[in-house]
């Protein structure tokens, strides 16, 4: 059994082979497929609940992942931010001495979740200028309604 | 109009998100869907040779202990019904799954389990046994539970 606290790296490995099968266009397009597919559940809380529902989902997510993170929902303003500290998957894939991450891992928490999130009325940004560090800044913003 | 914040450090949770499971069944059906079953293999033997070799390589040195230690953490980690057991032949192990917690957690989220699932532990196992004097043995794996028996012994 591979555990799923072996997860990570098994999902970098993954990416990589798809890469290598299919090239850059068929690791997105398996993203898309798992957004379209797997993320009902972030889906429905935040058709149900708006930005709360991004708050619910994250809170368990990135807590069962242990995260550090600050994570922020202003509803009067309409913006719900996660301030990654330290990814809890890209910081064990840089950890690990003996397997190289996918070269675009991060890449993934931008497709899968703006496919989710604007298409419900929000903009999405993520800024992935320090994931070599295990960082990262994520941004929901309610669209004003025209 | 709520203002909500959350604070959170790493070591303030433990590190068990068990959708990963889900995710991991998910990404094989999609990689047996579009290029087969010779393709799950594949990239199973290559994540497998990478991510243990460390574990293979103390298994060459030191036997079926570090293999052992290994596995009651992960289970232990993981929950299910699994019992992890030498024999009197220093030289075997087997790891008895009655529920195995990978299965039992993505039947419970209702997604249906890849068919071939089992090869996380049929290839995974091989890969950590390759070039040791060991082999592995996956037998009466019950697709519905998971539950399967899982021998570990010397090469004859």
């Amino acid at each position: 059994m591979i555990s799923c606290t072996e997860f990570i790296p098994a999902y970098s490995a993954y990416f990589g082979y798809l890469d290598k099968k299919d090239g850059y266009e068929g690791v997105v397009a398996f993203w898309e497929y798992l957004s379209d597919h797997f993320l009902c559940n972030l889906r429905d809380l935040v058709i149900e609940k708006g930005l709360r529902g991004c708050y619910e989902y994250w809170s368990r997510t990135l807590n069962e992942e242990a995260a550090d993170f600050v994570m922020t929902l202003d509803e009067e303003a309409g913006v719900f931010t996660i301030d990654m500290k330290w990814c809890p998957s890209k910081g064990r894939l840089l950890k690990l001495s003996h397997m190289k991450p996918y070269p675009h891992y991060c890449n993934h928490c931008d497709v899968l979740y703006r496919r989710v999130l604007e298409p419900l009325g929000y903009q999405y940004d993520i800024d992935l200028s320090k994931v070599d560090q295990a960082q990262c800044i994520l941004t929901v913003r309610r669209k004003e309604q025209s | 109009m709520a203002f909500l914040q959350m604070v959170r450090h790493a070591s303030d949770n433990p590190y068990l998100h068990k959708d990963f499971h889900g995710a991991l069944n998910f990404a094989l059906i999609y990689l047996e869907m579009q290029h087969g079953e010779q393709a799950v293999r594949e990239y199973l033997a290559e994540f497998a040779t990478q991510y243990y070799a460390p574990l293979n390589q103390a298994i060459r040195e030191k036997g079926l202990d570090p293999l052992k230690d290994y596995l009651e953490r992960i289970y232990a980690l993981e929950g299910g019904q699994v019992e992890i057991r030498r024999l009197s032949d220093p030289d075997a192990l087997i790891i008895q799954v009655t529920v195995c917690p990978a299965v039992s957690y993505i039947r419970q989220s209702g997604q249906e389990v890849s068919p071939l699932f089992y090869l996380t532990h049929e290839v995974v196992n091989e890969c950590i046994c390759r070039e040791t004097p060991y082999r592995s043995e996956l037998i009466d794996y019950e697709p519905q539970t998971g539950a399967c028996v899982q021998r570990f012994l010397r090469r004859s």
